[in-house]
């Protein structure tokens, strides 16, 4: 049996990351993710890496920027009040299609806000918080194990498709431990070669690294690619888990630790109503596909989030009123019940029955 | 009975020198006369950042780093208003670094007392802008590689106003030098407080502050701009404390012509401007 290490959920996402061939981390201190500067500042001595705390959370996300920019596997984390202020970078890393890692653990806003779990960085992760038309991949891991592989895979996806990623966690997934198992990692055979990447230009043409394009024309040309960039991303990296769908009325739609708390309900049953999860792992590209499918397969919906109902745009769209959807959420830093996500389910179901 | 927490509740460690800046601070306040209907504290994050909250003056408490550009913005929409900024080493020379250099630059009359002990506290424990070589914390496990910041060097090579260095293990002390500061009347002052962290800093501790500091003897001239840089550049075994430099460099306020009609609150009074 493979060895089962207890580890938090900030130190598994640094331990995956240096896995994957990260050796370049730079961060600023911010609580809940503190752990993850803290396991990088003694892991990378060991294995020849850099750890920076930097004098802000700007200045980490462009030292990221730089590193990237040379070709190699570099990573900043932050939590919600830390990520806005990395947005600027982000949007340039974007827009120069450079590969890097961001990770989000995060806490209650708007504002200062708490250091309790929150969901409300969503819109700003997956619409683009930044300026311009990009996308970031997002993905959302809901446990300690999907920590570490998550965070394994981003810099996968990030050297595959060129575009910043980032893993959108919060607040108790980064804190709590639960036991995990490590797994061989060897990069994918088919990742494209980082023939773009400033490793100095001898005995070769010089590689630009930009987002500026003045010369009419050109700044458009450049988007179409962008976004035909992210067209190919939508086609192939939808990831998602479903629990009891196939057969259920009414399916929960969650991911993070709302997810767990939602897969502890369908567990648990609620009066032989049939019941479901999916929960979206990867939140851009967003499974809308699937979503309507069981929409138009006469499936109801329950979103459940740590917001003000973000997610649920977009379950919205998916669904294109099909089916109904319905939401439940927590807000500032507020984590949802089983017995309030009861509830509002056994509403739904009962409106379902009347209306039938 | 189970109370609720509310801001106005001190949440520093038992035994933190914040406390003694605290108690200073109003008895400053009560000496220099200062109304504190006219008395504005600003702050940013982290543990210094919390002190607006625990005495009574107006309170603006703003973003990480950011306590400089809000107090400027506030000065200068009512310049009659005694600012006083409560920073940490983090917040005012790490975050808001950028800051501290362009404010002292304008020269602005605010009042910056910073509360430097050499480590983040709120976060528990890294090192700070103002944290020794070697410093070791268990992010900086090998401990600090790059040199300190120098914030009182660096205010009078950009010509601030008023700049010294106090000690929270030495109320006289800090109490004459918060005096002085609040009756400076030219523009940025700064007083550099070092405090110890009795929680994350076990290297800078009470006694290893206690054992070092040495009040700044009275034949220093602090109009003397290169006695002042050559004693702002002490550091080890002896730290000297005192206001080590004043500038005679007029106020941004007292520079802008706008403002010799009267604040702008007054002059724009009902204006929906």
């Amino acid at each position: 049996m493979p060895e089962r290490i207890l580890m938090t959920g900030n130190e598994a996402m640094a331990e995956g990351a240096i896995r994957a061939g990260c050796r370049y981390y730079y961060g600023y201190p911010i609580t809940p993710q503190n752990e993850v500067p803290e396991y990088m500042s003694r892991r990378m001595p060991e294995i020849g890496g850099t750890f920076i705390q930097s004098e802000s959370e700007l200045a980490a996300i462009n030292m990221v920027l730089g590193s990237a920019a040379t070709g190699k596997r570099a990573m900043t984390s932050s939590s919600s009040p830390g990520v806005s202020l990395k947005m600027e970078g982000i949007s340039y890393i974007a827009g120069q299609q450079l590969p890097a890692v961001i990770a989000n653990v995060q806490r209650g806003g708007p504002g200062l806000g708490d250091i309790g779990a929150s969901q409300a960085d969503y819109f700003q992760a997956t619409k683009g918080g930044g300026h311009g038309d990009y996308r970031l991949i997002v993905l959302a891991p809901a446990s300690v194990q999907e920590m570490a592989d998550l965070a394994t895979l981003a810099f996968d996806l990030a050297d595959r498709y060129r575009n910043p990623v980032m893993i959108l966690a919060d607040a108790q997934i980064g804190q709590m431990m639960e036991p995990l198992v490590w797994k061989d990692y060897t990069p994918p055979a088919d990742l494209p070669a980082k023939d773009w990447a400033l490793t100095g230009a001898k005995g070769r043409a010089k590689n630009i690294i930009r987002s500026f394009f003045l010369y009419p024309g050109l700044l458009e040309k450049h988007n179409i690619a962008l976004q035909e960039k992210y067209r190919l991303i939508r086609e192939r990296e939808v990831r998602f888990e479903e629990t009891n769908v196939e057969d259920a009325d009414l399916v929960i739609i969650a991911y993070g630790s709302p997810a767990r708390v939602a897969k502890g309900l369908v567990k648990r049953g609620l009066d032989n109503a049939k019941i479901g999860l999916m929960r979206p792992i990867t939140l851009y590209p967003f499974p809308d596909k699937r979503i309507r499918e069981l929409a138009l397969a006469g499936k109801d919906f329950l979103v459940v989030e740590l917001s003000a109902g973000q997610m649920v745009e977009d379950v919205r769209l998916a669904v294109e009123g099909a089916s109904k959807v319905g939401f439940y959420g927590r807000l500032g830093g507020a984590m949802v019940t089983i017995d309030e996500m009861a509830q509002k389910a056994k509403d739904m179901l009962k409106s379902r029955r009347a209306s039938k | 009975m189970n109370k609720i927490p509310s801001d106005m509740d001190i949440a520093w460690c038992p035994g933190c020198g914040n406390y003694s800046i605290l108690e200073t601070f109003d008895k400053a306040i009560e000496q220099t006369g200062i109304d504190r209907k006219k008395l504005a504290l600003v702050s940013g994050i982290g543990q210094a950042a919390k002190f607006p909250h625990y005495t009574k003056a107006n309170v603006f408490n703003g973003l990480h780093g950011r306590a400089l550009p809000a107090a400027t913005g506030l000065k200068i929409a009512n310049h009659e208003l005694s600012v006083v900024i409560t920073s940490g080493d983090g917040d005012m020379y790490g975050e808001g670094g950028n800051h501290f250099l362009h404010a002292i630059r304008r020269n602005i009359g605010v009042k910056v007392f910073v509360h430097d002990n050499q480590v983040y506290g709120l976060t528990k424990g890294q090192a700070s802008p103002t944290s020794d070589l070697g410093f070791v914390t268990k992010v900086q496990t090998h401990g600090v590689v790059s040199v300190p910041v120098n914030p009182l060097a660096v205010a009078i090579v950009e010509d601030a106003s008023f700049v010294a260095r106090s000690f929270a293990g030495d109320k006289e002390h800090l109490l004459a030098m918060m005096v002085a500061a609040l009756e400076n009347q030219g523009g940025f002052t700064l007083l550099d407080i070092l405090q110890p962290c009795i929680s994350f800093n076990r290297t800078n501790t009470l006694k290893w502050y206690k054992d070092r500091v040495k009040k700044i003897d009275e034949s220093h001239d602090p109009y003397n701009r290169e006695a002042a840089i050559a004693m702002s550049l002490k550091w080890g075994d002896e730290i000297p404390i005192g206001i080590i430099y004043r500038s005679r460099r007029e106020s941004f306020e007292a520079k802008t012509s706008m403002l010799a009609k009267g604040t702008l609150v007054s002059q724009y009074k009902g204006a929906a401007v």
